[in-house]
């Protein structure tokens, strides 16, 4: 009688995997995508005659491959400027990591992004308005920052987190660029010294359609050369939000770096995005966001020569996207320094990006 | 059933055959679970695997501009009092680099009573799992417009997720009136 039920147990579990095999949902493989964004840059400062230049700032190709639904590979290969020749241009690995994902939990290991600002987890240019990446994201969040080393991520019902542990930042880099915050002092994965790592942490809300808030920490000592020089102490602190729904195209973040045995006491900075899409009211196919920004960026508090580096800009563009994967765009900038000396820049710029 | 019985083979094999007919079951389980969740444990249901002809699945597609990740699809058949009360249509949609198996909950007439993401496999975008979100499809049909950014909201974060998904729910609503008389 048993052997019986048990075969009657084995028919239906055949019959079972038959009619519904996991494997019709998934099947290992590799995936392939992209961005880029060509730029025509034009910069006038006081009376002097604008430089005009034209660059195709970025080409990035996305490679990623599926052994089975929990473990993958995705990486990233970017070339900056065209070309790489005589110190001008690059190639980078700028992310390559096994991914391990359950439900609601996952780890990665390789080169990874420390998850800071929204501009460094998700640059894809269609989901930035302006031409060039905000200023905040080269002086404040030193995007793309990425490195060597391991994370962990969760979703926890509208929250999700991450966790990131990588390479430490080049204490000497940070000391002799100060006007640019932590930025000279990435080691991007080359034989990075990992004698002091970096610690990052963020959590963000997505519970109300359309927005996106978040905040994350990060801290390090990044190591000096030389001996009795002090590593600085770098602590980051970030919010940002983003609230994209019923035509509003609506950005914000903020930053401060502070810093010990360092020239500079802190970088701080924000900026403000505000952009409506007026595509549907014009009757167009694709959206049209005019819009407007507002920054002030200061990377040398407490420097000798804080002014000459603080400035604000306000920033006004025009962003059309045929369709969601491209974007043209266009704006218009004046940047003013706190060093009343020191001459206005207008700016202009346009641009086409796309991702895939 | 003496323990050592467990030794033989044969029980090893059937241990083997219910244990990986477990695990398979996953989706299966989940899409039921929900089921069972809205309708109640007394609900009656069937499920089956369902063909696509060429000429429908592609009629749709050009619609769509999606194709379909596999020649066939999942159907639920839900019934109460003898009489059908939703159909559950179950597909897979490629993320950035994963798919993603959704399931949408129809009344006999193709609108939209409930959508659920079954599975999810990427790192970022996770929160269009979220019920909030998968919510703004309820009450859409072959005759709704499913434009993100327009009646339907974005995520930050799960760009491409967001309209990989709402193509692949729009284009499960554009099938359902061409294959209703097979289910």
């Amino acid at each position: 009688m048993l052997k019986k039920v048990a075969v009657g147990i084995v028919f239906v579990g055949i019959i079972t995997n038959f009619v519904f095999a996991q494997d019709e949902f998934f099947e290992p493989g590799y995936a392939v995508g992209g961005y880029g964004e060509l730029h025509y840059n034009s910069s006038k400062i006081g009376e002097d005659d604008a430089s005009k230049k034209m660059d195709f700032h970025r080409f990035i190709i996305y490679y990623g491959y599926n052994w089975t639904e929990r473990w993958s590979f995705k990486s990233e290969v970017e070339l900056e400027h065209n070309y790489v020749k005589d110190g001008n241009g690059e190639l980078e690995l700028e992310q390559a990591y096994v991914n391990y994902h359950s439900d609601n939990f996952g780890f990665q290991a390789g080169v990874i992004l420390p998850s800071v600002g929204l501009i460094n987890d998700f640059h894809e240019p269609p989901l930035f308005l302006s031409v060039e990446r905000p200023d905040y994201s080269k002086y404040i969040i030193p995007t793309t920052w990425f490195g060597n080393g391991v994370a962990a991520y969760g979703q926890l019902g509208a929250f999700s987190w991450k966790a990131v542990m990588h390479e430490g930042l080049n204490g000497d880099g940070i000391a002799s660029k100060w006007s640019q915050g932590i930025r000279g002092g990435r080691q991007k994965g080359y034989k990075a010294n990992a004698e002091e790592m970096v610690y990052n942490g963020r959590i963000a809300y997505t519970g109300i359609l359309g927005l996106r808030v978040g905040s994350s920490y990060t801290t390090t000592k990044a190591l000096r050369s030389g001996e009795d020089i002090k590593s600085i102490g770098v602590s980051l602190i970030e919010v940002h939000a983003k609230y994209d729904s019923k035509g509003f195209m609506t950005v914000a973040e903020w930053g401060n770096i502070s810093y010990t045995d360092h020239s500079v006491n802190s970088s701080t900075g924000y900026y403000v995005d505000l952009g409506y899409d007026i595509g549907k009211m014009l009757k167009l196919d694709g959206k049209l966001y005019p819009w407007i920004r507002m920054t002030d960026i200061n990377p040398g508090v407490g420097h000798e020569s804080e002014d000459s580096k603080h400035y604000s800009k306000i920033v006004f563009g025009l962003t059309y996207k045929p369709i969601n994967q491209i974007a043209f765009k266009l704006d218009f900038s004046t940047k003013t320094y706190a060093d009343v000396e020191k001459d206005k820049a207008t700016l202009l710029n346009l641009g086409v990006g796309y991702n895939f | 059933m003496r323990i050592s019985s467990i030794k033989n083979p044969f029980y090893g094999f059937v241990f083997l055959c219910v244990f990986c007919s477990g695990l398979q079951g996953g989706i299966k389980e989940d899409v039921e679970k929900i089921i069972k969740s809205q309708y109640g444990d007394s609900i009656v249901f069937s499920m089956k695997k369902l063909s696509l002809d060429k000429r429908v699945r592609t009629e749709v597609e050009q619609k769509v501009h999606q194709r379909f990740f596999k020649d066939f699809i999942y159907v639920w058949t839900i019934e109460a009092d003898e009489s059908v009360k939703a159909f559950g249509l179950l597909d897979n949609v490629k993320g950035l680099s994963m798919p993603i198996t959704f399931l949408v909950i129809y009344d006999p007439k193709g609108i939209i009573l409930n959508t659920h993401v079954i599975k999810y496999r990427e790192p970022y975008g996770g929160e269009i799992a979220s019920p909030r979100w998968v919510a703004q499809f309820r009450g859409r049909s072959s005759q709704s417009s499913y434009v993100v950014g327009d009646g339907i909201d974005g995520i930050s974060g799960a760009t491409i997720s967001v309209y990989s998904l709402t193509t692949g729910v729009m284009k499960l609503s554009l099938l359902f009136p061409l294959i209703k008389p097979q289910l």
